[in-house]
């Protein structure tokens, strides 16, 4: 029998570490510092090699100001970040500041996941960031969330590929008829293969959600709560776009998406796409990885002549979680993330659109060169962005019109039959 | 008159086998340069510079090799700790899956209780409900016990046993005569006995691939770890992979060196325990024939 | 005797006497229950202590309009009703599921027995082939999914290039939704190698001494394959069934990770029934209705898992003895 018992010996040396291990880590996490500073627990997913240094930074100078709380930065990881969040608020254990979706904090007010920031701030704090942004935030007409950064889509063009056409590189295609037939031109074609592409539609930053907005005005698929989601504009620009699909043949389209699909190399550098809408900050690989390109930026082109240059736009914010133990602490480190000199630093150090005005404006003045010109085109096409909060009503109408639009494109439905259908499925899934 | 009797040499039992040897050799070279594709373009990325990574067409070779890559990578974060932490929590769920899953496979397999049928149609039942809907509340519940930001939630399961693995070694042990047990139990051993001296001997292939599967699983494992661990230093070097992501641009000759580097111990660890696949190192064997 | 061989030998010998005596206390019936329980001791209170609870607390959760922050008010069987009456995306889901599992599982089976039957061949550096077919199984995360874009791409990508070879023109894979779940099935049977290892263990207990046996009285290889590996493997081939079948219906991470944001692919060709759940937990925090989801799939799956159980009495053999 005395076997049997050393059996058991390596479940108790194992229970043994387990206990050692464990009682040796804290448990939970520190209130306080040792200097008794307020610990305000922050994540982010800025966690590469270039934005870490730079938020680190903005945290530091914070924590140095402060004779009463310390930040803590923590990484988490892309998309599992808000999974963690939701399990913390769950457990009533959550971060007191985090980094978020701009589109999507009107959701998490109603579901109760976000602190109300209106006792925390007075009426002029609006007014240092951009109004679409600051619209973004609201829920019921109270701040939820505070901007901090956004993004703009541009027209990028390349200047070397237009003098070869024949076309003037500094006269970008002003509307969707001069996009079509400048395309044209710049398409190269050896057999039936194309060497290099003019345009097409749905690659780069954009899809065609935000084409048919741009053909409608602006307007998006629910405006104000009501369904615009078959209108004959949004009709309009799905026959065009499946018009470009048809032209450039199905097998192209296909070969071409799936071979820069791994995201390593880009066909506008690669020079295979002579135009191509993207975010501000694509500016930095152009600058990294595309020496040789001469290349120009223009607002996305407009449905006509008369309607205006509408591009989408998305964006992060600063928000506190439900049941975060220190909200006010939490609060004045949202100020100094959102406010002048830590937007400033953000903006000039990762070439990204910020949320603060004077920061942005600032901003422009610093830069030089191809650099300062971006910069200024995206903060110029600010007046034209549209931000689409996913209204609490309809909380997953994308992945209903998504796959309809797909079938669209792929001739399996008329862009008539198939809006239609998509605005039937999306009433269907109305919330009270 | 003799040489039309013996067999002609490609009728012979040693050429039939050479020409089979032959064949298998070809059949699994010709899959390994398919299954070793990927692997390749890992590591020709991981030895790129940013630069070439962006040129198109990709090169299948690198121009010039940065060795360098996996230096700098491994420099840019607490890299040593994590991989010392991974190693420490993959190592202790592997120990503890091994133990607990034979022990408790081995009383479903061979020890014939009450209730034994309706309770193993309950473990499978475990594996058959998606994780991710009992997560909250089991991070609830880990919350509750105080286990937050330590490796407990990580380590602790492994010790009482998961569904897949009890009935995998089920599975083996069924296949171990019973007259082996009766006989052992005769002479008077206990089931502890029998477990430790007969079953653990027995299904040894079966317990390396429990083990291989474990560190496997744990090495690998993403969710668990990012969710209960809140300190950077407790952190694993799945979640270390993560910084190479970007949102605008991905680090790419980062990201592959480390995950060539992270790959590197689980592959060495099967290279080496896969010597315990020896034909007929199983018990039935040992009986039959 | 080779019993005796495999016994180590000074362990029992003295045993007997104080056996015998133990014996009176308890009837041996008695005892295998109280050591059978003691034994699954540790699962049954992993059970009881982490899994329990959160299993009924989901159960509940889908009765009601659970959000996981603040709403839990019962609804009854709204979720279930909504499933088949208002979500068009769940059949989808649904039948998404069922054509990727009634594929990958025969495909994938007999793959990884056909793999570990090569890998048992005796062969100059097999240490080194069983390593590398193993490797896919160890490699994970995003980097394998975008290494799958570059091979299956329509016109550059290796795939359709050993293709073009054959004379056949490829499809475009995962650009066309009528080819998205192949190449999925595709992408499963490259990383096969788990299952072999699984098989590979199991060949170890198929003696050569039957094989020579057989072979001396003339079989075929087919006939040894069927009469002595197929039956000796049985047990794992049952167990790769069981678990491949759950493992299937659960399929995730390569399609979250495959489609933009886990949007579903194109067309929803690749909304599969844990994606869809996935959605609505996590993404518009209808955890409640998910959890209806997961419920419903328990018993789908819990339906062909009793079924397998109760076919696999008639084909499964067990050396043991046992059924």
């Amino acid at each position: 029998m005395r076997r049997s018992l050393s059996i058991f010996i390596p479940f108790v040396l194992m229970f043994a570490v387990l206990t050692g291990c464990s009682s040796g880590e804290q448990n939970v996490q520190a209130e306080k510092t040792q200097d008794g500073k307020t610990v305000v627990d922050f994540w982010s997913f800025w966690g590469s090699e270039t934005r870490r240094p730079v938020i680190e930074k903005i945290i530091d100078d914070f924590n140095q100001s402060q004779d009463r709380i310390f930040v803590k930065h923590t990484f988490l990881p892309w998309g599992d970040i808000w999974t963690k969040n939701l399990a913390s608020v769950a457990a009533g254990n959550p971060a007191d500041v985090i980094i978020n979706d701009i589109n999507t904090v009107a959701q998490r007010a109603e579901n109760k996941q976000v602190e109300d920031l209106s006792k925390y701030i007075d009426d002029s704090f609006k007014d240092q960031f951009y109004p679409h942004l600051w619209e973004s935030v609201q829920y019921q007409n109270k701040p939820f969330a505070v901007p901090f950064n956004t993004d703009t889509r541009l027209l990028y063009y390349n200047k070397k590929a237009f003098k070869e056409a024949g076309l003037d590189p500094n006269k970008p295609p002003q509307t969707w008829e001069e996009l079509e037939e400048y395309a044209k031109k710049l398409d190269i074609k050896n057999g039936s293969r194309y060497e290099r592409i003019g345009f097409y539609p749905l690659w780069g930053s954009i899809g065609a959600s935000s084409w048919m907005t741009n053909a409608d005005n602006g307007a998006g698929f629910i405006e104000d709560g009501e369904l615009k989601i078959n209108t004959p504009n949004k009709v309009k620009a799905l026959e065009w776009i499946a018009g470009w699909k048809e032209r450039l043949g199905e097998n192209t389209v296909q070969a071409f998406q799936a071979e820069f699909g791994s995201e390593q190399a880009n066909p506008f550098i690669a020079e295979k796409v002579a135009m191509w809408v993207d975010i501000g900050t694509f500016y930095t690989q152009l600058r990294d990885y595309g020496k040789d390109i001469e290349f120009g930026v223009a607002p996305i082109p407009s449905y006509s002549k008369d309607s205006e240059h509408w591009a989408e736009g998305g964006g992060f914010v600063a928000e506190i979680p439900k049941g975060s133990d220190h909200p006010e602490e939490a609060m004045e480190f949202i100020d100094y993330l959102t406010g002048p000199e830590a937007q400033k630093y953000w903006a000039q150090k990762n070439f990204d659109n910020v949320a603060n005005i004077k920061a942005a404006e600032s901003v422009i003045d610093e830069l030089t060169g191809d650099g300062q010109t971006v910069y200024q085109a995206t903060v110029d096409n600010l007046k034209v962005t549209k931000m689409f909060p996913v209204p609490v009503e309809y909380p997953d109408y994308h992945n209903r019109i998504n796959p309809i639009i797909d079938n669209i494109l792929l001739g399996k439905y008329s862009p008539a039959d198939g809006l239609r259908q998509a605005e039937k499925d999306v009433s269907k899934i109305k919330r009270e | 008159m003799k040489t039309a009797l013996a067999p002609r040499f490609y009728e012979t039992k040693r050429f039939k086998e050479k020409a089979k040897g032959t064949a298998v050799t070809f059949l699994l070279l010709l899959g390994s340069i398919v299954v070793l594709a990927p692997l390749w373009w890992m590591i020709s990325t991981s030895l790129k510079s940013p630069e070439e990574i962006a040129q198109y067409p990709p090169t299948l070779i690198p121009n010039d090799f940065h060795f360098s890559n996996y230096m700098e990578a491994w420099r840019t974060a607490p890299f040593t700790r994590w991989a010392f932490n991974t190693f420490f929590i993959a190592a202790c769920g592997t120990l503890g899956s091994v133990l607990v899953n034979s022990l408790v496979a081995y009383s479903f397999a061979k020890i014939r209780f009450k209730g034994r049928n309706a309770l193993f149609v309950l473990v499978l039942s475990t594996m058959l409900i998606p994780g991710f809907v009992t997560m909250v509340p089991q991070y609830i519940l880990f919350s509750k016990l105080g286990w937050l930001n330590t490796y407990l939630p990580l380590i602790v399961p492994a010790f009482l046993g998961s569904a897949f693995f009890i009935f995998l070694l089920r599975q083996f042990m069924m296949t171990i005569p019973n007259e082996l047990i009766e006989a052992a139990y005769l002479d008077g051993a206990n089931h502890l006995q029998i477990w430790w001296h007969i079953m653990i001997p027995l299904t040894k292939p079966a317990l390396i691939t429990v083990a291989i599967f474990s560190f496997n699983g744990a090495w690998n494992d993403l969710l668990g770890p990012l969710l209960y661990i809140n300190d950077e230093n407790l952190y694993t070097l799945q979640i270390g992979l993560q910084t190479f992501k970007g949102t605008v641009q991905t680090q790419w000759h980062y990201l592959m060196a480390m995950s060539v580097t992270v790959l590197l111990p689980v592959v060495l660890l099967f290279f080496f325990f896969q010597r315990y696949f020896i034909e007929g190192s199983n018990i039935s064997s040992g009986t039959k024939g | 005797m080779k019993q005796t061989e495999i016994l180590p030998s000074e362990t029992y010998i003295h045993e007997p006497e104080a056996a015998s005596k133990k014996k009176k206390r308890l009837s041996r019936t008695a005892r295998e229950n109280i050591i059978g329980y003691l034994f699954v001791s540790p699962w049954l209170i992993g059970f009881a202590g982490l899994t329990l609870g959160p299993l009924i607390f989901s159960l509940y959760a889908s009765f009601t309009d659970y959000n996981i922050t603040s709403k839990m008010n019962f609804i009854g069987l709204d979720n279930f009703k909504r499933m088949f009456t208002l979500d068009d995306l769940f059949w989808t889901s649904l039948l998404n599921t069922l054509y990727y599992v009634v594929f990958s599982v025969p495909l994938t089976t007999a793959g990884a027995i056909l793999l570990a039957l090569l890998l048992n061949q005796k062969v100059k550096g097999m240490k080194f082939f069983r390593t590398i077919y193993y490797l896919p199984a160890v490699l994970s995360g995003v980097a394998v999914y975008f290494l799958w874009m570059q091979l299956l791409s329509p016109s550059t990508g290796l795939v359709n290039t050993v293709l073009g070879w054959a004379g056949i023109e490829g499809p475009a894979w995962l650009f066309d939704p009528e080819w998205t779940k192949p190449a999925l099935l595709v992408m499963k049977m490259w990383s096969v190698g788990g299952g072999m290892l699984l098989y590979l263990a199991s060949l170890q207990g198929v003696s050569n001494e039957m094989y020579e046996a057989a072979e001396l009285d003339g079989a075929s290889s087919m006939q040894r394959f069927f009469y002595i590996t197929a039956p000796m493997i049985s047990p794992i081939i049952f167990f790769d069934v069981i678990t491949s079948t759950i493992g299937s219906f659960q399929i995730f991470q390569e399609a979250y990770v495959m489609t933009e944001s886990g949007n579903g692919g194109p067309a929803n060709s690749l909304l599969f029934y844990n994606l869809h759940m996935w959605n609505n937990a996590f993404e518009i925090f209808d955890m409640g209705y998910a959890s209806a989801m997961a419920w419903l799939l328990f018993i789908i799956v819990m339906v062909l898992t009793v079924l397998n159980l109760k076919l696999g009495k008639r084909w499964v053999h067990y050396e043991g003895g046992d059924k």
